[in-house]
């Protein structure tokens, strides 16, 4: 195995997932978002996007908040620095691995 | 990969037009500049009312831009942010008090900067066609190349045509500006109706229930 295949073995599991990667996505191009933005780009049910965000809340990649804009309750969802880091660094590794198999072939 | 993050972001930043609320709120100010121009022809001139008109200019166009932001903010939160979610995007947090009083004295200076013009040429006749260009070009192209939307470019064609147009028609100078305005105007409170009428067809009120 080469060393560009085994990179993809240091991938961060946590953003790896589809879901997930979606959704840091999403909050690395805004300040902030709420549920129902989020639940409305992703597609994902409430229950599926409710625990792919404690997943990422637990790892301090997303911080939310709970509040209100006027009379309207929000749980406000934003990136962390630790999220966009981690981030950037994930879509620097997949690319270094793009790369390293497109010299391969 | 790349062009799917690319892809997201600019879903994501589209989200701010989807609704036609900013349409309709520049249309709006448009119009009101629009009036604006018509108030200041109809002055009599020998009086100092129309130059203080055009010294309050700046200050209308930038309270304008700041009442035009808030008024897009408070629909977006009554009509919006229920329907579809909030975001808040990246741009509020970089407009510092810095940056916004340097904006504020760049619109300031270019404001007078075309009234000297005016004044120093006798005329105001290639206003609208110059308006026409930067509204056009900047305000609608800047759009353009930030979410992609085809209907910023129909925008920027008809502000560059009305523009063109109006100066070159012959009529009084203030009156071609005016009628650029309105036209420009009506034009966006329409295209920004059509699309908020639709946005409500297809969003309706979610029942809001607990989010997780």
């Amino acid at each position: 195995m080469t060393d560009g295949l085994r990179s993809l073995t240091d991938l961060d599991r946590i953003i790896h997932e589809p879901a997930r990667l979606l959704i840091l996505t999403i909050l690395s191009g805004v300040v902030s978002a709420d549920f129902l933005f989020l639940q409305r780009e992703t597609g994902l049910t409430k229950g599926n996007l409710s625990a792919h965000l404690s997943r990422l809340e637990e790892t301090g990649y997303v911080r939310i908040e709970k509040t209100f804009k006027g009379k309207l309750p929000l749980t406000i969802c934003k990136l962390t620095a630790a999220g966009q880091k981690a981030l950037a660094k994930y879509r620097q590794q997949v690319q270094e691995f793009m790369k390293k198999t497109a010299d391969a072939n | 990969m790349e062009q799917n993050f690319t892809e997201i972001k600019r879903r994501v930043r589209h989200y701010w037009f989807k609704d036609g609320i900013g349409e309709i709120s520049v249309g709006g100010l448009l119009t009101a500049l629009a009036i604006y121009f018509a108030g200041h022809r109809a002055l009599p001139p020998v009086s100092n009312a129309p130059l203080y008109l055009d010294l309050g200019l700046a200050f209308i166009f930038i309270l304008g831009i700041a009442f035009t932001r808030r008024l897009i903010l408070i629909f977006k939160t009554r009509i919006t942010y229920p329907r579809t979610g909030y975001v808040e995007y990246r741009m509020e947090s970089v407009s510092s008090l810095p940056v916004r009083i340097g904006i504020f004295i760049a619109i300031a200076a270019f404001i007078l900067l075309l009234i000297m013009i005016g004044r120093w040429v006798g005329s105001f006749q290639w206003v609208p066609a110059l308006l026409g260009g930067l509204i056009g070009v900047i305000a609608f192209g800047v759009n353009k190349l930030a979410a992609g939307l085809e209907r910023f470019v129909y925008h920027a064609v008809l502000s560059l045509v009305l523009g063109i147009g109006f100066s070159v028609s012959g009529l009084p100078p203030q009156y071609g500006l005016s009628l650029y305005y309105l036209v420009l105007g009506v034009w966006l409170i329409g295209w920004g109706g059509r699309i908020l009428k639709k946005y409500l067809r297809e969003n309706p009120l979610p029942e809001r229930g607990a989010d997780d």
